[in-house]
């Protein structure tokens, strides 16, 4: 469990980044922080993970204030996916990545080496390849499956969709929401909205370090008020329900409340064939 | 007018062509959008526009590829970047100095443009790109959608005949994003300059591109306006290319044939449209 208690934070002692921010994200949660660049939503990642410390209020990581955590006992805990794999990756060949976390703790044993290679076998790398000379997508992977071989209870995602293609970005999520599927808590930033509403179950919504909605995903991205405090935009599908919601009268309640491809194109079907 | 005329590379290092057999006219003041999976040739081509490829890769390089006339592999580098203002893909690895005036002025100075000329350029291009409020600000205390706005400035104030961006909104917000189009969009009509865009953001792509490329294993596959391609939807996804939800919302119900009408490719189009179906 991550709380936030009335946290605040700023980088150069004066400049408040995040100012009065509370949240509790419990076990097995799949939540989202959406908002601009220059929200907060970095910082709020940061402080989860140790490498930043709150000017006031408390970050608590399983009821311990993260001040009194050495970050490599909140790294067992967390496990954090940067924004660009480039700046995690840091070993020769792919196995070494793997193995990089167990070597860090001392702990390369032969239960490590088992887990790198059945994670060597569920994403399909060749173990012996160069890290760099991977695509992006790939590589994107490779810090994921680092991070999520050491089996953190939580993870923390940077953004990890951008510069993905469309199939990048698939697995890449798939693998998310399995595991959170098998409990792991998931905590991500996503500027991608049509991700948020397929795979994240809450919204946190920030804008000038604050929160200003936390609640249901399509709660929040349905909420017209919480949409322009934020500037963010609903999924494609969410807005054409809302606008045709608002813009136009009788329109039936499974039209109007449609968030999915799928949950439209039934709704239209049905009102068409003549339940309405 | 930037011509591929049966275009083929591959990198010195490489074991096959990354890019094959490419054939395209990019008329003058368009604004093209390329997309397509990872590893497709999408970057390769803008190389080819820029003169990176060959002078700075190497490689075997068939066919022809000129700018405004100027044949890539004949012409300099040098004076290829005075017709093509190119963007990277990581902003950081573009930024030379820690002010954003010294980094507009950076370019300005190294191609020798007059002094008396330098201010006024300066002024244009923050001006043109919303960021005049920014010029004493350091690089470093700048989020990341100022400093993309920054980089385009940078270009810009150069007066380039072609701007290439790879994946210009890549760590952008939705709302940033579309700003930098619109900036891009309406700085390429006030000055016919052609805009070439590598991004997976196809929606944004559909909305604001007059040509739609879309590359696959080092070919192009389609090359037309938005809408022409959009209408391959299926095919699409073969390609590892994703239409916008609203063109896969209307593209379903076209399937159970409820919907008979062109292909959409927005939320106002898709609103538009299941009116009518509802009506």
């Amino acid at each position: 469990m991550i709380e936030f208690v009335n946290v605040s934070a700023s980088y150069d002692g004066e400049l408040a980044v995040l100012q009065d921010v509370n949240f509790t994200i419990n076990d097995g949660d799949f939540v989202a922080f959406v908002g601009t660049n220059g929200a907060g939503k970095s910082t709020t990642m940061r402080l989860m993970n140790g490498l930043l410390k709150p000017t006031a209020g408390e970050v608590l990581v399983d009821g311990v204030p993260t001040t009194q955590l050495k970050t490599s006992e909140l790294a067992r805990k967390l496990g954090f996916l940067f924004q660009n794999p480039d700046r995690q990756i840091c070993c020769n060949t792919v196995r070494e990545e793997l193995l990089f976390g167990f070597k860090a703790q001392g702990a390369v044993d032969d239960q490590a080496q088992a887990r790198v290679d059945a994670m060597i076998e569920r994403f399909g790398f060749n173990p012996d390849d160069e890290p760099y000379l991977l695509n992006r997508g790939t590589r994107q992977l490779l810090a994921l499956a680092s991070i999520i071989v050491m089996e953190p209870p939580t993870i923390i995602l940077d953004e990890p969709t951008t510069g993905l293609d469309f199939r990048e970005c698939e697995k890449v999520m798939g693998v998310v929401r399995d595991l959170n599927a098998h409990g792991t808590t998931v905590v991500m930033v996503c500027h991608d909205m049509e991700v948020v509403g397929d795979f994240a179950h809450r919204v946190i919504a920030m804008t000038q370090g604050r929160v200003v909605a936390d609640g249901n995903t399509f709660d929040v991205l349905r909420n017209e008020a919480v949409l322009k405090a934020a500037h963010i935009l609903p999924p494609q599908v969410t807005e054409v329900s809302m606008t045709l919601d608002r813009d136009f009268a009788n329109v039936p309640t499974s039209i109007a409340c449609a968030n999915t491809v799928e949950h439209m194109v039934s709704a239209v079907t049905q009102v068409c064939e003549g339940g309405r | 007018m930037i011509e591929f005329d049966n275009f083929s590379f591959q990198y010195r290092e490489g074991t096959e062509p990354v890019l094959r057999n490419i054939s395209l006219s990019i008329p003058d003041g368009a604004f093209v959008g390329i997309t397509g999976a990872a590893g497709s040739g999408k970057s390769t081509l803008t190389y080819a526009i820029n003169g990176i490829i060959p002078h700075c890769y190497p490689g075997d390089f068939y066919g022809a590829v000129s700018v405004e006339g100027y044949d890539t592999v004949d012409t300099s580098l040098t004076d290829l970047s005075r017709l093509v203002g190119s963007v990277c893909q990581d902003i950081d690895s573009q930024m030379v100095s820690t002010v954003v005036e010294d980094e507009i002025l950076y370019g300005l100075e190294n191609f020798a443009v007059p002094r008396e000329e330098i201010p006024a350029r300066v002024d244009e291009a923050l001006e043109a790109m919303g960021i005049a409020d920014l010029r004493e600000r350091t690089i470093d205390s700048l989020s990341g959608g100022q400093k993309q706005k920054v980089a385009l400035a940078s270009v810009i104030a150069l007066h380039p005949r072609v701007l290439v961006l790879d994946e210009p909104t890549a760590e952008l917000d939705p709302a940033s994003s579309v700003a930098v189009f619109e900036l891009l969009a309406r700085y390429a009509r006030e000055h016919g300059t052609t805009v070439i865009v590598v991004e997976q953001k196809i929606a944004l792509l559909s909305d604001y591109a007059d040509l739609l490329v879309i590359v696959d294993e080092g070919q192009i596959r389609f090359a037309d306006t938005p809408d022409a391609v959009l209408a391959h939807a299926d095919e699409l996804l073969a390609l590892g290319v994703n239409c916008p939800r609203s063109t896969t919302l209307m593209n379903e119900l076209a399937k159970r044939g409820l919907y008979a009408g062109p292909t959409v490719r927005n939320v106002a189009q898709a609103t538009h449209a299941l009116m009518e179906v509802l009506a």
